[in-house]
């Protein structure tokens, strides 16, 4: 378990201190998932260099089971710091030197046996499935490859938490569905906690247990995805599971943005709506998709014939949430990308012109 | 006309003799490079893991450490090299207690390869991806493993070419040592071929300094490529 308490890092420029990370406070469960999401600037990477102890935090604490690592240096850190192992953004392996090379290294780096060592690569080569590249040059692989050779390097000396960092971004679709189902594996068959930090949203809703979104150096929203994309009222839910609904057709009387609640749904309740209540149903828009074991939906209707809330209480029953649809979906997008506004970037824009305006 | 070309053409060595004058020469001036290059390569390649791991961006940032010595390292830069030589003869005659030979034409040739290495090894560490040095720290790696491995192991087609350039740099500047009675091909340039007006050295010293550079650069770059991974 990893846990983040009260995160603050600050970084002085020339023109003073800018807080990236303001109070961050996350916990994950031992083989959880949680992805972090935000705009570039949110301090994603930041805390990301926090996490893989590569940077120090300005107060604050990141506790490993139980363990405050960040507080450690020199050797104590070298050693502690292999409780966490880093994929990073563009796998970052060693060019002169070969896949089985590049995985042997953290071993090597900690005086392991050259017998046992041989052993332990390919049996992390052959666990994401590229024992047969052992020989090969990172130059020789593609991109999907040499992340997963990434995978095996992280996984090298057994850590309790693998941190990705942007390890899908610049995929193709392919490649990226290869590496979510391998961090997907190792989090089951080692009960590793995951810590995804991404910028794509449809990596979250493939693999992720949880979401921390991040704006402004602070978590803005944090909880499981179900529980997200079924709160209508919340940004994040909305970019996991958007809807690009069509506008409400003549003869319609309202639109309704529509849940799916976080538990058992009637799939079948665009029909029991339309004649249990005897109402006209046009579907506007809407997305549903499995997640392991739970439904995700979102759906925008447009409905005739009878009273918004008696509609609302209706669907309530189905375990559906319903809001109207404009004063909500409209209205809360646009406060969403306010809000989501790069803060770091905006911080170092202001620099900028005051460089400027001194220049 | 005629007497004056008989007395031009009989200044000139004989082209048979020119070997004898030319092989120990050219003996000497690879021992100076050598020596010279040994320690520039000591020196300077340290000075250059230095400069890069002092940066902010470095190993170990230490701005005021980074800032001292890459000042140290454009002075020794900024002096062309004739000028360098002769102001440090004091230095040089404390070291090697002479101010001629071989000898004393080693201790400016290696202070003005030092600073020249020096950088070009900084210029070959930050061709590096900046990740390398996160991959050594991630994977619990001393400053040792992580400067061997992620930096010159990685940067070795970089640092091969660094060393061609200041090889080749380091016969020049045995040539302009040759004025100081360095011995070398140098020295055999400007006292037969200069001071002389002996015609046959002055073309055999060229044309021996040019293949010598060709080759030098020829094997360089076929030691660089050979160590560039796929």
């Amino acid at each position: 378990m990893i846990e983040i308490r009260n995160l603050h890092k600050s970084y002085s420029t020339g023109q003073g201190t800018v807080e990236v990370l303001k109070g961050i406070d996350l916990t994950i469960e031992q083989g959880a998932i949680t992805a972090v999401v935000g705009p570039s600037g949110a301090g994603k990477t930041t805390l990301s260099h926090c996490i893989s102890l590569l940077e120090k935090p300005t107060s604050g604490q990141v506790l490993v089971d139980g363990r405050n690592l960040s507080a450690l240096s020199g050797q104590a850190l070298r050693s502690e710091r292999r409780a966490i192992g880093t994929i990073f953004q563009h796998s970052a392996l060693l060019r002169r030197m070969t896949v089985a090379e590049n995985v042997a290294l953290p071993l090597r780096n900690l005086g392991v046996v050259h017998r046992e060592m041989e052993d332990r690569v390919a049996e992390l080569l052959d666990r994401v499935g590229l024992l047969h590249k052992a020989n090969a040059y990172p130059g020789q692989l593609s991109g999907g490859q040499k992340q997963r050779v990434g995978i095996a390097r992280a996984l090298a000396l057994r850590p309790r938490i693998l941190l990705s960092d942007e390890s899908t971004s610049g995929l193709d679709p392919e490649s990226t569905q290869q590496i979510l189902d391998l961090l997907d594996d190792v989090r089951t068959e080692l009960g590793l906690s995951v810590i995804l930090i991404t910028h794509e949203m449809d990596v979250v809703r493939h693999v992720a247990d949880q979401v921390a979104v991040l704006a402004n150096g602070r978590v803005s929203e944090y909880g499981p995805i179900g529980a997200l994309v079924a709160d209508p009222q919340s940004g994040a839910g909305r970019q996991l599971l958007p809807v690009r609904a069509l506008p409400l057709p003549a003869g319609f009387d309202y639109a309704l943005s529509v849940s799916y609640r976080h538990g058992p749904v009637d799939p079948e309740w665009l029909t029991r709506l339309s004649t249990g209540l005897g109402v006209r149903v046009a579907l506007l828009g809407g997305s549903v998709e499995a997640h392991g074991e739970a439904v995700l939906g979102r759906a925008e209707i447009g409905v005739a014939g009878r009273p918004e809330a008696e509609v609302r209480s209706y669907l309530e029953q189905l375990g559906l949430v319903a809001d109207p649809r404009d004063p909500v979906s409209t209205a809360a997008a646009a406060s969403t990308r306010t809000a989501t506004a790069p803060p770091s970037e905006g911080a170092e824009r202001e620099a900028n012109e005051k460089i400027g305006v001194r220049a | 006309m005629r007497p004056t070309e008989t007395a031009a053409v009989g200044l000139d060595t004989p082209w048979a003799d020119l070997p004898a004058l030319l092989l120990p020469a050219y003996g000497e001036t690879w021992a100076m490079v050598g020596m010279v290059m040994a320690l520039v390569i000591l020196v300077g390649g340290a000075t250059g893991v230095l400069l890069y791991n002092t940066d902010s961006r470095g190993l170990f940032p230490r701005p005021r450490l980074h800032g001292v010595v890459s000042w140290l390292v454009n002075m020794g830069r900024s002096l062309p090299f004739l000028v360098l030589m002769a102001a440090i003869i004091p230095l040089t005659k404390w070291v090697t207690g002479t101010t001629i030979g071989i000898a004393a034409a080693v201790v400016p040739m290696t202070l003005a390869g030092i600073p020249f290495f020096a950088r070009l090894v900084q210029n070959a560490l930050n061709d590096l991806p900046r990740e390398n040095m996160a991959v050594g720290l991630v994977t619990g790696s001393s400053t040792g493993q992580i400067i061997r491995q992620t930096q010159l192991r990685e940067a070795l087609p970089g640092l091969t070419s660094a060393i061609t350039l200041n090889t080749i740099s380091m016969i020049e500047y045995s040539a302009i040592a040759g004025t100081i009675g360095a011995g070398g091909i140098g020295y055999l340039a400007v006292t037969y071929g200069y001071q002389r007006f002996d015609t046959h050295v002055m073309a055999a010293t060229i044309v021996v300094l040019i293949i010598t550079v060709q080759l030098v650069q020829f094997a360089g770059d076929r030691i660089s490529r050979a160590l560039l991974r796929p």
